[in-house]
């Protein structure tokens, strides 16, 4: 493996004698798209800070290029931050504000010029580089900014929720932009949402963080299809999370019935989660259900209807159907074995990748 | 539209008795005769007595240097000293900013004897030195307090963005805290140059002999009874009054228009 752009070893941080971070261990490779997830007060803007020099850390060293940076200053890394307010100098114009890191960089003119236009032209605002600040839209604003960090011609490209000051439409449109122009450059991305869709969407990489930890990092597919922990299911997508127990390898119990399901390599009858997504069940006939539930309750959503339904158990079961149900109701529910996910209490994410290692191949 | 409301009635009022005596004053600063009561027709006498008045071109040019001084090292020194009560997050800056409160509202009498006091216990001698100093430091709170409120306003966020595209602390200073508190340093500087130019009291007490500026010559002359020589210096500083009010407005209209909405 080549080596890590940025390497965090067993970081922690303190803020007024309260540890915000703990014992963080974070590899980012070259050329990558990676997000950092989670709600707020998790620590992910807390990394970017110490990424970026905003922050020393406590404990533990942070690396660049493989140089240990953890007490250089920010002006000294090669790594520069899209913020969520954006910060554009208002004192200065478009073409000010983008140029301001190349010329403390002293270049020649000529190619401040040349820099300005390439990262204006690549966040399509070429028009606008004689526009004051106070003259953009939000949306443009936030492309200025992102033109004037990369116009430093960053190793990394750090990103605080960027978007989130955004519409939903401008959104949408900036996350297939941001995607496109990392894909463009070249060059690794760390971006901070609290938006797991947006994670999803955008990430090679992601990083899901509670509490100042990683509970569990991989690619947005891992991630949803094999939460490790409760909070992760819960937290990425919608989840039905409801207690079991693994009776042996490849059974399950839970709802008071045995269920075929792709998970293995726990104690016999140990207590387990199970986790199915919404959309993969399906509601059917009473009879040709693997379980027997009563409608709740159903809201539309737009492109589906959101219903709630109860098992006999008492478990709440929420799936995502086009068709409507009836209130009331009795029907079926149907899933394939590959549909159950099952999590451990209390596995930690390197017992978690060893177990699934022991039965897959 | 109805211009006869009662509000603008009202304001309308206000304004004419607030301007009317200076408009009395100035009118009769073109007068032939040599006092404010009865017209005696049209002339520019009282101006040319003004301009050959050696003593009183040389207190005007005093007064402007001692005003144009005063403001400039009263904002060098306030603008610091506002850094440093924004920078420092402990009590004593906090209770420094009551101090500096206290100084702008205490009376000037006050102020103006508490120098002669130390200026006398110093020894220094009383004159163009003793007049800068007291200016000096009548000004400082008055920038200060101009100062502040825009470092408070401008988001630190801006100064870590600076440093994020590799800026040291002074290209940030200049490049980008100076230009956004600029203009509460222009108001400073502005207002400490009309609180010099009109101070009476203060200076009253600390100015010696051979050493006078504006308003203590006006008073000493106004006993003697007031001669339209007066009334012509009056209409000039007026005038100038009229011009930095207006240079201060056009300078804080631009710069509001710059920074609308950008952040």
């Amino acid at each position: 493996m080549s080596q890590p752009i940025i390497e965090l070893k067993n970081v922690s941080l303190n803020y007024n004698d309260v540890r915000v971070l703990h014992n963080v261990d974070m590899e980012i490779e070259q050329g990558k798209f990676y997000t950092l997830l989670g709600p707020s007060g998790s620590g992910k803007s807390t990394i970017l800070s110490l990424i970026s020099g905003r922050l020393f850390p406590t404990e533990g060293d942070v690396f660049i290029d493989g140089k240990n940076v953890s007490n250089l200053p920010a002006n000294k890394r090669q790594v520069n931050t899209v913020f969520q307010n954006y910060n554009l100098f208002p004192n200065m114009n478009v073409y000010e504000n983008v140029a301001y890191g190349p010329n403390l960089k002293k270049l020649p003119k000529a190619r401040v010029d040349e820099l300005v236009k390439q990262m204006l032209s690549l966040v399509r605002l070429d028009e606008f580089i004689d526009r004051e600040i106070s003259e953009l839209s939000g949306g443009q604003q936030q492309r200025v900014a992102i033109a004037r960090a990369l116009a430093n011609e960053p190793k990394v490209l750090l990103l605080d929720e960027p978007l989130s000051a955004l519409d939903y439409k401008l959104r949408k449109e900036m996350q297939y932009e941001l995607r496109e122009i990392q894909q463009r450059l070249g060059i690794t991305f760390i971006f901070v949402t609290h938006d797991q869709e947006e994670a999803l969407a955008m990430s090679d990489w992601i990083f899901v963080m509670q509490d100042g930890r990683i509970e569990q990092n991989g690619t947005p597919v891992d991630i949803y299809d094999e939460p490790i922990n409760h909070f992760v299911a819960d937290f990425i997508g919608e989840a039905n999370i409801v207690d079991g127990v693994m009776k042996e390898d490849y059974l399950v119990n839970f709802a008071g019935k045995d269920f075929k399901n792709v998970d293995a390599g726990m104690r016999p009858n140990e207590r387990v989660e199970v986790v199915i997504r919404p959309e993969d069940l399906d509601i059917v006939a009473p009879a040709k259900g693997k379980l027997q539930v009563t409608i709740d309750d159903q809201s539309f959503r737009g492109d589906f209807y959101e219903i709630t339904a109860i098992d006999d158990y008492g478990n709440e079961w929420a799936v995502q159907e086009t068709n409507p149900a009836k209130i009331g109701q009795r029907r079926g529910l149907n899933f394939d074995p590959e549909d159950i996910h099952i999590m451990r209490l209390a596995e930690t994410e390197e017992e978690f990748d060893a177990r699934i290692e022991s039965y897959e191949d | 539209m109805k211009v006869f409301k009662p509000q603008n009635i009202f304001l309308a009022v206000v304004f004419v008795i607030l301007y009317l005596p200076i408009i009395y004053l100035i009118v009769y600063s073109f007068n032939k005769g040599e006092y404010m009561t009865g017209w005696g027709g049209f002339s520019f006498k009282h101006y040319g007595e003004l301009f050959s008045d050696n003593r009183m071109i040389e207190i005007v040019i005093d007064t402007m240097i001692v005003a144009f001084l005063s403001s400039l090292i009263a904002t060098i020194i306030g603008t610091i000293g506002a850094f440093w009560v924004y920078q420092s997050k402990n009590k004593p800056a906090n209770s420094l900013l009551y101090l500096n409160s206290v100084l702008m509202v205490s009376p000037d009498v006050i102020i103006g004897a508490s120098f002669l006091i130390l200026f006398t216990a110093v020894g220094i001698s009383l004159g163009f030195t003793s007049v800068l100093l007291s200016h000096i430091a009548f000004s400082i709170p008055i920038v200060v307090l101009m100062v502040l409120p825009k470092l408070k306003e401008m988001p630190r966020t801006l100064v870590e963005a600076s440093a994020d595209l590799g800026a040291t602390n002074y290209q940030t200073l200049s490049n980008v805290i100076i230009p956004y508190i600029q203009p509460g340093i222009a108001a400073g500087f502005f207002m400490a140059l009309t609180y010099s130019l009109d101070d009476f009291a203060v200076t009253f007490f600390v100015t010696g002999n051979g050493f006078s500026t504006i308003a203590v010559e006006i008073y000493s002359r106004a006993r003697q009874g007031i001669s339209l020589e007066i009334n012509a210096l009056s209409t000039m500083m007026f005038i100038v009054s009229l011009i930095l009010v207006a240079v201060y407005y056009f300078i804080s209209n631009n710069n509001s228009k710059k920074t609308r909405g950008a952040r």
